[in-house]
C-alpha cells in the first residue's frame, strides 16, 4: 500500500511538473473591476510587456459639427496629463524605459505602452487612470497640439498616408471615414478647444467604451493595477460610416508629393472567408520582397507600390498606393497581376502561396507590440474572434479554407473597378471631377 | 499518503520551474564538437527560427574579393532545390531565408512556420551542404547582391556606417564593406565563389543557436546543422593597410539624400567586458539627452524626430563601436551634432549627480525591446553562449545594468569616448 500511495503521490507530483512546466499559457479575457474588459495572451520568455487601451469613437467628434483630429488630441493629451504621482502616462512610460504609441483611424482609438515586463502593472494602473479618468489640462493640450503639428507635416510628405486619406474620402460620403484622423495644418489643430477634448475624452475613455489588451511577458498581478473605472456598461458599437452611392472613378489633387491610389470596396468584417481572401491577394501581390508585384519592380528602386486590405467593421477597404518616378509603368503591372487573380492560380502555386501567406501572418504578430494591435484591433472592430492572433483559430481555419475558385470570385467580386485618386501637380484629365 | 502532502508536494514541485520560466526561457547550451548549439525554446511563439553562424565572413577575403562572402551566401540561397531556388523553395514551404555579413562570419537565418519547420531546416542544410556554384547560379546572386547594394546606397546612416566601418578595423579586409560593389562583384567568377566555400565553409567554430518553437525542429536538429559542413576551419587573412595620414578622421561623401547626416562614432566594449553594463546606460543617457537638447520631446516615442538623432551600441560588431547620428531633416543638425560632442566630452570628464535610474531603465527597456523578435533572440542566444557561456541574454544584461553606478557610467565614457570617427554624408548639389 505504501509502495502504491508513493507511486500515486509521484504521479500526482509529475503531472504538476508537466503541468507547469512551459507550456503556451492560453489567452484569458474578462470584465474589468470598475467597468470595461481585458484580453491577456501572456509569453513569460520576453522581456518586454505591452500594455494597451482600445476604444470605438468617431476620430472627429460626436457632434454634428465635425472636428477632425479630436480623437487625436485627446488621445494625445490624455496621456500628457498629470497623474497623482505628478508624472503624466507619457512621462511614466519614459521612466520606465518604455516607448508609447497612439494609433489613431477613423472609428477607432488604440494606445499602447511597450515597457520592461517588471513595470507591467505600473504601467496599466497609469494608463487606465490616465484615460478612465482623464484630467486635461491647458498645458496637456498644449502638448497634444505639438505632436498633431509634427505627425501632420510628417503625414504631408508621406504618400501613401495622404493617398490613404484622399480614397476614404472618396469611398465613404459620411462621418468620421470620409476626414482625415490627423488634423490638416496649425489652423485645424489649435481651432480643437480644451471643453470639446475634456468632453470628447470623458465620453471616449470611459472604461466601459475600452478594450485593456495585455500581451508579451504579463501575469495576473497586472490586472491588479487597474483600480479607476467609471462603472459598468456597454461598449459603444463599431461606428460605421456610409458609403459614397456613386463615387467619381478618378480624382485628382495636389500636395507636397506625388503618387496614385486605388482603392476597392470590400467585404465587412463578418464575411471572414471573403475578408481573408482579400488579404491574401495582397500579400500574394504586394508584399515587400516576396509580392509579384514587388518582385516585378524589384530591378526600380525608385518605385514603390504598397496594397493592402484594411479589415473594418462595414465595409474593408483594399488599397494599393504607387508613388515614386514611374508610377504609370507600375500601375500597369498592378492592372495586369489584379487581373491575373480573377483567374483560378493553378494548385500547386495557389497552396505555396497560402502556405507563406500563413507564414508571414505568424511573423506579423511576433512581438508584444504587434500582438496587441492585433487583438485591439479586431475587437474595436467588432469581431474578436477573427484576430489573426486570436487563440480561436479563426483566422488560420479561413485562411486555410481559402482556395483557387474562391480567392479568383473574391477578386472577380471585389476588385474589378477602382476608384482612382492621382496626387500632385499633375493636370487634370478631361472629364475628371477634382 | 495524506493528500495534503501530495498537494503539498505538487505545489512545491511546481515552484521550481515557475520561478525558472519567470527568470529564463528554458534554453540551454551542448557543443558538438567544435560546434556551438544554443536552443531557447519559447511555447508561445507562432515560428522557429534557427540562426546559423558560420566564420566565413570578410576576414576570409582579400581586399580584391571584395563582396565574396556575400557573393557565396547568396549564391546558396540561389542553388536550385527541387527546381527552383532555395529562397522560393522555403517561401512556398511556409518559410524564409536570409543571410548577413559580418566581419569574421556570415549568418544564416532560417525561419517557418513550426508544422514546416522538418522540410524547411532539411532545404536549407542540402542547399549548404552542397552548394550550386554553376555560371547562372552565382550570376543570378550576383545580380542580387548588386540590388542589395543599391539599395543599401539609399540609406544615408548605412552608407556613413560603411565609411567608419574600414576605419575601425584591425585588419583593412574585415571593414570593408560588407556586400563589395557592383565593380568588385564584376570580377568574381562562380570559380571563386566555389573556391571560397571549400576554404571557409567548415564546421569548427559555427554556432547554431534556435528560437520559439524550437520543439517543433526534427530531432537531431542541432546535430545536423553541426555536421552539415565538412570539418575543419578556415583561416582569416589578414590585411594591413598604413593608416591614414593627417590629424582630421573626418569622411565625407555625397549621396542623392534630402538633409546631410553626421555621425560619429566611438570604441566601445564588447558583451564579457565588464563595461558593458554602464555602455549600454551612457547610450540611453546620450540617446534621451539628445532628442531633449534637441527640442524633439514628444508624447509618443516614435516621431520623426525620434529616429533622427540618437546612439546605436554594436555590442555585437567587430570590433564593437558606439555611434551617435543626427539626420538634418531635423532642425539645426550642426547645432545637435555638437551638442552630442561635447555631451559625450563632458561625461568621460564629471561624474553624473543624482539617480541614474531612468537612464537604466531606458538601457534596459531599449535592450529587451530589441530582443523581441525571434531572429534577435536567436542571434543574442548564439551571441552570449560564446564560449559555453549561458545563453541567457537577457537577465545577465539586465544584471549589467542594474549593477552600474554613476562611477562606471564616467570611468566607461572617459576610457572609450576620445577622439571619434567622424562621417558625413551630404546631398548631392542636384539633391
Amino acid at each position: 500500500m505504501i509502495a502504491r500511495a508513493l507511486a500515486a503521490a509521484a504521479t500526482l507530483a509529475v503531472a504538476a511538473v508537466l503541468a507547469c512546466a512551459p507550456a503556451v499559457a492560453a489567452q484569458e479575457s474578462g470584465a474589468l473591476p470598475q467597468g470595461g474588459s481585458y484580453v491577456s495572451a501572456p509569453d513569460p520568455t520576453l522581456g518586454t510587456a505591452s500594455v494597451g487601451l482600445w476604444y470605438r469613437a468617431p476620430s472627429d467628434g460626436y457632434g454634428s459639427v465635425s472636428q477632425p483630429g479630436l480623437m487625436r488630441i485627446a488621445a494625445t493629451a490624455a496621456s500628457s496629463s498629470k497623474l497623482v504621482s505628478g508624472r503624466s502616462l507619457s512621462e511614466t512610460v519614459r521612466d520606465l524605459g518604455g516607448r508609447l504609441y497612439i494609433e489613431v483611424f477613423p472609428d477607432i482609438v488604440g494606445v499602447h505602452a511597450v515597457v520592461p515586463a517588471a513595470s507591467a502593472r505600473r504601467v496599466a494602473a497609469a494608463m487606465t487612470a490616465a484615460y478612465f479618468a482623464p484630467s486635461i489640462d491647458a498645458d496637456a493640450l498644449k502638448n497634444a497640439q505639438r505632436d498633431a503639428a509634427v505627425l501632420s507635416v510628417e503625414q504631408r510628405y508621406s504618400p501613401d498616408e495622404t493617398l490613404h486619406d484622399l480614397l476614404f474620402a472618396q469611398i465613404f460620403s459620411g462621418r468620421p471615414a470620409s476626414v482625415s484622423p490627423v488634423p490638416a495644418g496649425v489652423p485645424a489643430i489649435t481651432a480643437i478647444q480644451l471643453d470639446a477634448v475634456t468632453a470628447f475624452a470623458k465620453r471616449a475613455f470611459r472604461s466601459s467604451n475600452a478594450l485593456l489588451v495585455l500581451t508579451g511577458n504579463v501575469d495576473s498581478s497586472v490586472l491588479s493595477g487597474v483600480t479607476d473605472g467609471t462603472g459598468p456598461g456597454a461598449m459603444d458599437q463599431p461606428v460605421n460610416s456610409t458609403l459614397a452611392g456613386s463615387p467619381a472613378p478618378l480624382t485628382t489633387a495636389t500636395g507636397a508629393v506625388t503618387g496614385l491610389g486605388l482603392a476597392w470596396t470590400g467585404p465587412p468584417i463578418s464575411d471572414e472567408r471573403s475578408a481573408t481572401a482579400l488579404d491574401f491577394i495582397s500579400d500574394y501581390l504586394f508584399r515587400d520582397d516576396t509580392g509579384i508585384v514587388s518582385r516585378a519592380l524589384e530591378s526600380d528602386d525608385a518605385t514603390f507600390v504598397d496594397g493592402q486590405f484594411v479589415t473594418l467593421h462595414d465595409a474593408g477597404v483594399m488599397f494599393v498606393t504607387i508613388s515614386g518616378k514611374n508610377t504609370d509603368a507600375a500601375r500597369k503591372i498592378v492592372d495586369a497581376e489584379l487581373t491575373k487573380m480573377q483567374t483560378p492560380l493553378d494548385a500547386e502555386r495557389f497552396n505555396a502561396a497560402r502556405e507563406a501567406f500563413l507564414y508571414h501572418l505568424a511573423g506579423q504578430t511576433e512581438t508584444p507590440l504587434e500582438q496587441g494591435e492585433n487583438l485591439g484591433w479586431y475587437s474595436a472592430e467588432g469581431n474578436a474572434a477573427y484576430a489573426p492572433f486570436s487563440s480561436s483559430g479563426a483566422y488560420v481555419q479561413a485562411a486555410r479554407s481559402l482556395d483557387p475558385e474562391f480567392v479568383a470570385s473574391v477578386a472577380r467580386r471585389y476588385l474589378s473597378r477602382p476608384i482612382v485618386v492621382q496626387l500632385g501637380t499633375v493636370k487634370p484629365p478631361k472629364g475628371s471631377t477634382s | 499518503m495524506p493528500r495534503p502532502f501530495v498537494a503539498a508536494l505538487a505545489a512545491a514541485l511546481c515552484m521550481l520551474p515557475a520561478i525558472a520560466r519567470a527568470d529564463a526561457p528554458p534554453m540551454g547550451v551542448q557543443r558538438a564538437g567544435n560546434v556551438t548549439i544554443v536552443r531557447q525554446t519559447d511555447p508561445a511563439a507562432l515560428l522557429v527560427g534557427v540562426e546559423y553562424v558560420v566564420p566565413a565572413g570578410l576576414d576570409r577575403q582579400t581586399l580584391t574579393q571584395s563582396g565574396l562572402s556575400a557573393l557565396t551566401a547568396e549564391s546558396i540561397l540561389r542553388t536550385p532545390v527541387a527546381g527552383v531556388p532555395l529562397a522560393d523553395a522555403i517561401a512556398a514551404k511556409g518559410g524564409s531565408v536570409h543571410w548577413n555579413v559580418e566581419a569574421n562570419d556570415v549568418r544564416f537565418y532560417v525561419e517557418s512556420l513550426p508544422e514546416d519547420a522538418p522540410a524547411v531546416t532539411a532545404l536549407f542544410l542540402s542547399a549548404v551542404a552542397k552548394p550550386d556554384f554553376s555560371a547562372a547560379t552565382v550570376d543570378a546572386a550576383r545580380a542580387s547582391v548588386d540590388r542589395k547594394f543599391a539599395a543599401r546606397q539609399q540609406a544615408a546612416l548605412q552608407v556613413g556606417l560603411d565609411m567608419l566601418a574600414r576605419e575601425a578595423s584591425p585588419s583593412a579586409n574585415s571593414g570593408s564593406p560588407e556586400l563589395g560593389s557592383p565593380a568588385s562583384l564584376a570580377q568574381l567568377s562562380a570559380n571563386d565563389a566555389a573556391a571560397f566555400y571549400a576554404r571557409n565553409y567548415r564546421r569548427d567554430g559555427s554556432v547554431v543557436s534556435a528560437a520559439g518553437r524550437v520543439d517543433a525542429l526534427p530531432a537531431g536538429w542541432g546535430e545536423s546543422f553541426a555536421n552539415a559542413l565538412p570539418p575543419g576551419s578556415g583561416k582569416a587573412i589578414f590585411v594591413h593597410l598604413p593608416a591614414l595620414e593627417g590629424s582630421s578622421r573626418q569622411f565625407v561623401t555625397h549621396r542623392d539624400i534630402g538633409a546631410p547626416w553626421l555621425i560619429a562614432q566611438y570604441p566601445a566594449p564588447p558583451i564579457d567586458s565588464k563595461d558593458f553594463g554602464a555602455m549600454l546606460v551612457l547610450s540611453a543617457f546620450i540617446q534621451r539627452t539628445l532628442l531633449d537638447v534637441s527640442g524633439m520631446p514628444s508624447v509618443v516615442s516614435a516621431t520623426i524626430g525620434s529616429r533622427a538623432i540618437g546612439s546605436i551600441y554594436s555590442f555585437d560588431g567587430q570590433p564593437p563601436r558606439l555611434t551617435l547620428f543626427v539626420n538634418g531633416e531635423i532642425g539645426n543638425p550642426t547645432q545637435a551634432f555638437e551638442t552630442a560632442l561635447q555631451l559625450v566630452n563632458v561625461l568621460s570628464q564629471t561624474r553624473l549627480h543624482g539617480s541614474i535610474d531612468q537612464f537604466k531603465a531606458a538601457a534596459a527597456g531599449d535592450f529587451a525591446g530589441d530582443a523581441d523578435r525571434l531572429e534577435s533572440r536567436a542571434s543574442l542566444g548564439g551571441l552570449f553562449a560564446g564560449e559555453g557561456a549561458s545563453p541567457d541574454f537577457l537577465n545577465r544584461t539586465l544584471a549589467a545594468i542594474a549593477a552600474t553606478t554613476p562611477d562606471d557610467v564616467r570611468r566607461v565614457a572617459k576610457k572609450y569616448l576620445n577622439d571619434p570617427a567622424i562621417a558625413l554624408v551630404l546631398p548631392r548639389d542636384n539633391s
